[in-house]
């Protein structure tokens, strides 16, 4: 048993945080956009992910023949910590789901097409999964491909595609055999975003962004972008999230909450009474600390996990991000109650504390015990197969 | 970073399960609830002779020189079985506080048997009306000739009637000092406080009990830290413990929810029931990681001044919480004597209650972040 990164790991982690602390700018790394900082979404931080790529950082899991450095996922983890503590963009969807799924299933064509550009960050992803009738029950997509003449003709609609206002590329999952079982008769497209048939509309939430639904009208796409066999696609969806463990949501943004919040209340005063005198803010504190530490120990349990290489760990992610989702929510609560009635100044004035930090934060974290597969999802997960209770649903 | 267990650690831990389910039934455990003595001699002897009980304590005293983190697998152990042994008070404190500052003389006398079992040791360290910390001490240890004399009132005292010693803590001139007593001297009247976790616990009268300078353990005035040092030790052990509870509680709950059929289902294909259960175990699955952290960075000669308390409160929390869960799954039986469940929710509460409670250790880590 050994709690501390190896010598090797070690010296990784402190690269990555000496170079961001090099590169630091605060138009790219804003601890304010919370949970949206892992988006490349501006020409900034393109800009920056293209530094990252020219450091060899992206794709280093993935098989040397591909580019990649067949180094273990750990170091991917270690990067990802490192840039959501520093509030940058982090490696996700393209290295991740896209790009491993590829790598197993993708003809050579989109291999070739896709695999360099994702290396050299010159590409971004939307993936579209969710659908008003697929939110919690994911295969039951109704997103239509109608084989026709070279290609599929695709009909429907997406939600929550956090990404289509600014991707290149579409991630899609679509229903291509309508009499087949739901969890056997969808595939996986990859679509040029530019596709006039495509209809993006914006829906603002009350976070520090916006998410998406996108509209299907006979939207055309060649046979050569169907990813894999056709109705494997929910195999594919599951493995990917399987493969992706080490780059799923990072602890950093959530501990760095914690700390930022009490080192707060050490300065902070309250009828001329230092507040970090409270009895009750103290045991707050004291709460979340601890809470905090739990996480991080979830976090270790399945990056462990991961790195032993056996069957994937299902049910160590489920449990951690069980647990942290809602810690992250709590957090941002708590500071609010400590904050009362100053709280409430919103985000972004210099009279709110810390500039309103928790204000947004608030708002921001309400997502998270839902997205990414629900609370009550990952407590099935765990209920069936970790614990072996019936199926109950 | 790697979570996996060495060899020798998973020999440690199969040999005291192995033990433990030999010789530790529930029925036994049963049995010593409300006993005067409470130890089992056949699981003491056992655990003696597998040197669980010098476990922590170095070779050069007979023990097994063995690590927190070793000591945290047995204490899961004895935890899930609920073993009603005075290894806590003897082989864990008492060791502890000898080893941190006995004299040579004290520890020759006394660790080597602690290690083999043949002695039992307590401490007499909680009084009425007063708190967990250093203020709380307020047994007189007064000055006379060569030594002292002790007067005052301790409470939850465990296993007195058997211990061979006691190590009191008490005020004199210099502050608290720890002082190795014979719980059969003269001035002492013990009397039995049955508790909510059932083992033997006895309120103590000193009226007058000399005691020599030379049963001082350690330097005048240095008590407190010793004290305040072993227990953060202690603490990490019983939070493994309360996680073996929790981990024992939930297990047997998860079998009978897979059995316990209404509205022609099993319990556990009702959402409402199978979610306190995965809620449990994520808990259960976190403490443990956490208590091992903590374990280890006490081994790794790192500060524990934060991890100790976090592992307490957090386990205990969740042993507590993981009972009463477990309690609306079981439904009315396990308000009843007859099932074991009720042996867990008492246990957890007493556990969280006692050797630092919640407002103590929270206190203890907002005062490590804050101050």
């Amino acid at each position: 048993m050994d709690f501390d990164f190896s010598p090797e790991e070690q010296k990784f982690a402190e690269e990555v945080d000496a170079w961001l602390v090099e590169n630091r700018d605060p138009v790219v790394m804003d601890h304010h956009r919370e949970n949206f900082t892992q988006l490349s979404d501006t020409p900034e931080r393109r800009a920056f992910m293209k530094k990252l790529a020219a450091k060899g950082w992206l794709g280093m899991s993935w098989p040397k023949e591909f580019g990649g450095q067949e180094i273990e996922g750990v170091y991917e983890y270690i990067l990802n910590e490192a840039l959501s503590k520093h509030a940058a963009p982090q490696i996700g969807k393209g290295v991740g789901i896209i790009g491993k799924t590829l790598i197993r299933h993708g003809n050579d064509f989109l291999k070739q097409k896709f695999l360099p550009l994702i290396l050299d960050a010159e590409i971004e992803f939307a993936v579209g999964y969710s659908e008003p009738e697929a939110g919690s029950d994911a295969a039951n997509m109704q997103l239509r491909a109608d084989k026709v003449e070279g290609g599929w003709l695709l009909n429907g609609q997406k939600m929550w595609t956090t990404s289509a206002h600014f991707a290149d590329w579409y991630w899609v999952g679509a229903r291509t055999d309508q009499d087949k079982p739901k969890h056997d008769g969808l595939s996986l497209f990859l679509i040029d975003m530019d596709n006039p048939n495509l209809e993006v509309q914006s829906l603002p939430t009350i976070g520090k962004d916006t998410t998406n639904q996108v509209f299907f009208d006979d939207v055309f796409v060649p046979d050569e972008y169907l990813v894999g066999q056709r109705g494997k696609g929910f195999q594919m969806i599951s493995e990917a999230l399987d493969l992706e463990r080490f780059t799923m949501f990072t602890l950093s943004p959530i501990a760095n909450r914690s700390e930022v919040l009490a080192d707060w209340v050490k300065e902070a005063k309250r009828d001329d009474t230092p507040l970090k005198d409270d009895t009750n803010v103290r045991r707050t504190i004291a709460h979340i600390m601890t809470d905090t530490a739990v996480a991080k120990a979830l976090s270790t349990r399945f990056v462990c996990a991961a790195k032993s290489g056996g069957k994937p760990p299902t049910i160590e992610s489920s449990q951690y991000k069980l647990f942290t989702t809602s810690l992250s929510q709590r957090v941002c609560k708590d500071a609010l109650d400590i904050q009362g009635h100053e709280g409430t100044i919103m985000e972004g004035q210099d009279d709110a504390p810390l500039r309103g930090r928790f204000e947004g934060a608030y708002r921001a974290t309400m997502n998270e015990t839902v997205g990414g597969g629900s609370s009550e999802i990952q407590k099935n997960i765990i209920a069936r197969r970790h614990l072996g209770l019936p199926k109950n649903f | 970073m790697d979570l996996d267990l060495a060899e020798e650690q998973q020999m440690v831990i199969d040999m005291a399960k192995a033990m433990l389910e030999e010789h530790c039934p529930t029925q036994l455990v049963r049995d010593m609830e409300d006993d005067a003595d409470g130890v089992p001699a056949d699981l003491w002897k056992q655990m003696g002779e597998l040197g669980l009980n010098g476990l922590l304590i170095p070779e050069q005293y007979g023990g097994g020189g063995l690590g927190l983190l070793e000591g945290a697998f047995v204490y899961e152990e004895l935890g899930r079985a609920m073993a009603p042994v005075p290894h806590f008070v003897s082989s864990v404190l008492s060791a502890k506080v000898l080893l941190a500052a006995g004299s040579d003389a004290q520890k020759d006398a006394w660790l080597g048997k602690i290690a083999d079992g043949s002695a039992i040791l307590t401490t007499a360290w909680l009084e009425p009306q007063r708190g967990q910390g250093e203020k709380g001490i307020a047994l007189e240890a007064k000055t006379e000739g060569d030594g002292f004399k002790l007067t005052g009132r301790k409470r939850s005292v465990p296993y007195a009637s058997v211990a061979d010693q006691l190590i009191v803590l008490a005020r004199s001139e210099a502050g608290v000092d720890l002082f190795l007593v014979d719980p059969n001297a003269d001035g002492i009247t013990k009397k039995q406080l049955l508790s909510q976790g059932r083992e033997p616990q006895y309120q103590l009268d000193f009226d007058g009990v000399t005691v020599s300078s030379a049963d001082r353990i350690g330097e005048a005035g240095s008590g407190w830290s010793t004290w305040n040092a072993v227990m953060h030790e202690g603490i990490i052990l019983l939070a493994a413990q309360a996680v073996g509870g929790a981990d024992r509680c939930l297990r047997e709950t998860v079998d009978y929810a897979n059995q316990r059929v209404q509205f022609d289902k099993p319990l556990g294909a009702f959402q409402a029931l199978a979610h306190y259960m995965a809620d449990a175990s994520t808990r259960i699955d976190g403490g443990r990681v956490l208590v091992h952290e903590a374990a280890w960075n006490a081994d790794q000669g790192r500060s524990i001044s934060r991890f100790a308390p976090m592992a307490k409160l957090f386990c205990c929390e969740t042993y507590r919480e993981t009972t009463r869960a477990c309690a609306q799954i079981w439904g009315g039986v396990a308000f009843t004597i007859e099932y074991d469940q009720q042996m867990f929710f008492r246990r957890a509460k007493a556990l969280q209650l006692s050797w630092w409670d919640t407002p103590y250790l929270e206190e203890l880590i907002a005062a490590d972040v804050l101050d």
